[in-house]
């Protein structure tokens, strides 16, 4: 049988493949580790300061922070973080879609991108999407000075009147096989409503030292850092999840194809022998006689 | 939570350092220490780096803790103490090393007559943050 040694062909390539995919399921897994340590101990800061914030800017004037005015401007500028990555499963393709889903509920918008990561840009770029700025190549070794780069940058658009409004979109990191598509909300700064009576006899004691705008000032900036750099660290956490878990699916795959082929490799074996025999036999038989 | 105690929450861009129940916390805010006990009013503040330190009775009796953090946030609202640190550390954790390679550097930034006055601003307050760590850590 001629397809003997195709079927043996196909199942080293296949083998091949499978060696591939458990190697960058190893190495994703170790990744992951690290980014999840990463973004599990950022996040108890970034809620933290989520919660000062909301308690300073709910209680205080709006007028007294640029980012914190709301304008009725329809310029909309969207951060979207993807990965530098492919292979990792719907991962980009869920962000990229809830994207383009945002750009087309809010037609009447003017929406401008900001991209980070390889994929995410490659996609926009090619659907003219106006592309403000790209991060791209950003999201490895992403650290705090990165983050705050972004975070004032996106501040100063801001400031300067260019978007009325910034939303980031990325994927948040629920657990290794699970990660879930967020748009938040970034400027203008939206203090969450915290209920009538409370919030109000909150607002009368409350000292600050050394005075409202210079905390609020501070306190503002850093905020955009921690929250930039929060998005890229569950961007991240969740890339390498996703990815790992890919890798793990495709590996187990490879496995139930060499499985089959081996099945089909093994039977072919067989039957080629079977057949040999009769055929031995039939020419004794024939001798014979 | 046990009646009167503080809810102390200290964390730092790096992780989530102390989230226990505590009853008194004394903080260095940029006009003054505070000490914070059970029924505090509100307050929100910035502080600078110093010594930072809290008080709990434990099994073994009264504890007091302490703690060096480079400037950062306080807020206290309901009994509930939130500590934004840049960097916290217990006493033990300090490299002395490094804070006064830290301090070295930055007296000689400072020694610079014609900084801007951003970079004599981070400079000084990197000083300020060395010179925290040092004193802390030597006095223990």
């Amino acid at each position: 049988m001629a397809n003997l040694k195709e079927i043996k062909r196909r199942i080293k390539s296949v083998k091949s493949t499978q060696q591939i995919t458990k190697a960058m399921k190893l190495v994703s897994a170790s990744k992951l580790r690290r980014a999840q340590e990463a973004i599990m101990s950022a996040r108890p800061y970034a809620l933290k300061m989520m919660e000062v914030l909301n308690h300073l800017s709910a209680r205080c004037n709006k007028d007294l922070h640029p980012l914190l005015e709301e304008r009725e401007g329809s310029r909309w500028l969207v951060v979207v973080i993807t990965a530098d990555r492919g292979l990792c499963g719907g991962f980009n393709g869920s962000i990229i879609r809830k994207a383009h889903q945002v750009i087309k509920e809010n037609s009447d918008k003017e929406i401008q991108l900001i991209t980070a990561g390889k994929k995410g840009h490659a996609i926009f770029k090619s659907r003219d999407n106006k592309i403000l700025h790209d991060y791209s190549g950003w999201t490895r070794d992403f650290d705090y000075l990165k983050a705050s780069e972004i975070g004032s940058t996106l501040a100063n658009l801001y400031i300067e009147k260019a978007v009325d409004r910034v939303y980031v979109l990325y994927n948040e990191f629920k657990s290794v096989m699970q990660q879930e598509v967020i748009l938040e909300q970034l400027l203008p700064i939206v203090p969450e409503d915290l209920g009538t009576g409370k919030g109000k006899k909150l607002a009368v004691d409350y000292v600050y030292e050394p005075d409202e705008e210079t905390i609020l000032d501070t306190l503002i900036e850093r905020y955009m850092t921690v929250e930039v750099y929060r998005a890229f660290l569950e961007s991240s956490a969740s890339e390498h999840g996703a990815r790992m878990t890919a890798m793990d699916s495709a590996s187990r795959n490879a496995g139930d194809m060499i499985g089959s082929l081996s099945l089909t490799y093994n039977k072919a074996r067989q039957a080629y022998i079977t057949k040999e025999l009769i055929e031995i036999v039939n020419g004794a038989e024939a001798l014979k006689a | 939570m046990a009646a009167n105690k503080l809810q102390l929450s200290i964390v730092t861009p790096e992780r989530l350092v102390v989230n226990e129940d505590v009853d008194q916390v004394n903080v260095p805010g940029v006009e003054g220490d505070l000490g914070i006990l059970y029924d505090h009013a509100s307050i929100l503040t910035t502080m600078r780096p110093g010594q930072l330190s809290y008080e709990s009775d434990g099994e073994k009796g009264r504890e007091t803790i302490h703690m060096v953090v480079s400037g950062g946030y306080l807020e206290v609202t309901d009994n509930r103490v939130i500590v934004l640190a840049e960097t916290a550390e217990f006493l033990d954790q300090i490299d002395k090393e490094r804070a006064r390679t830290a301090l070295a550097k930055a007296e000689e930034v400072l020694a610079n007559t014609d900084l801007a006055d951003d970079d004599f601003e981070e400079a000084q307050h990197k000083l300020f943050r060395a010179v925290a760590r040092l004193e802390n850590a030597e006095d223990n």
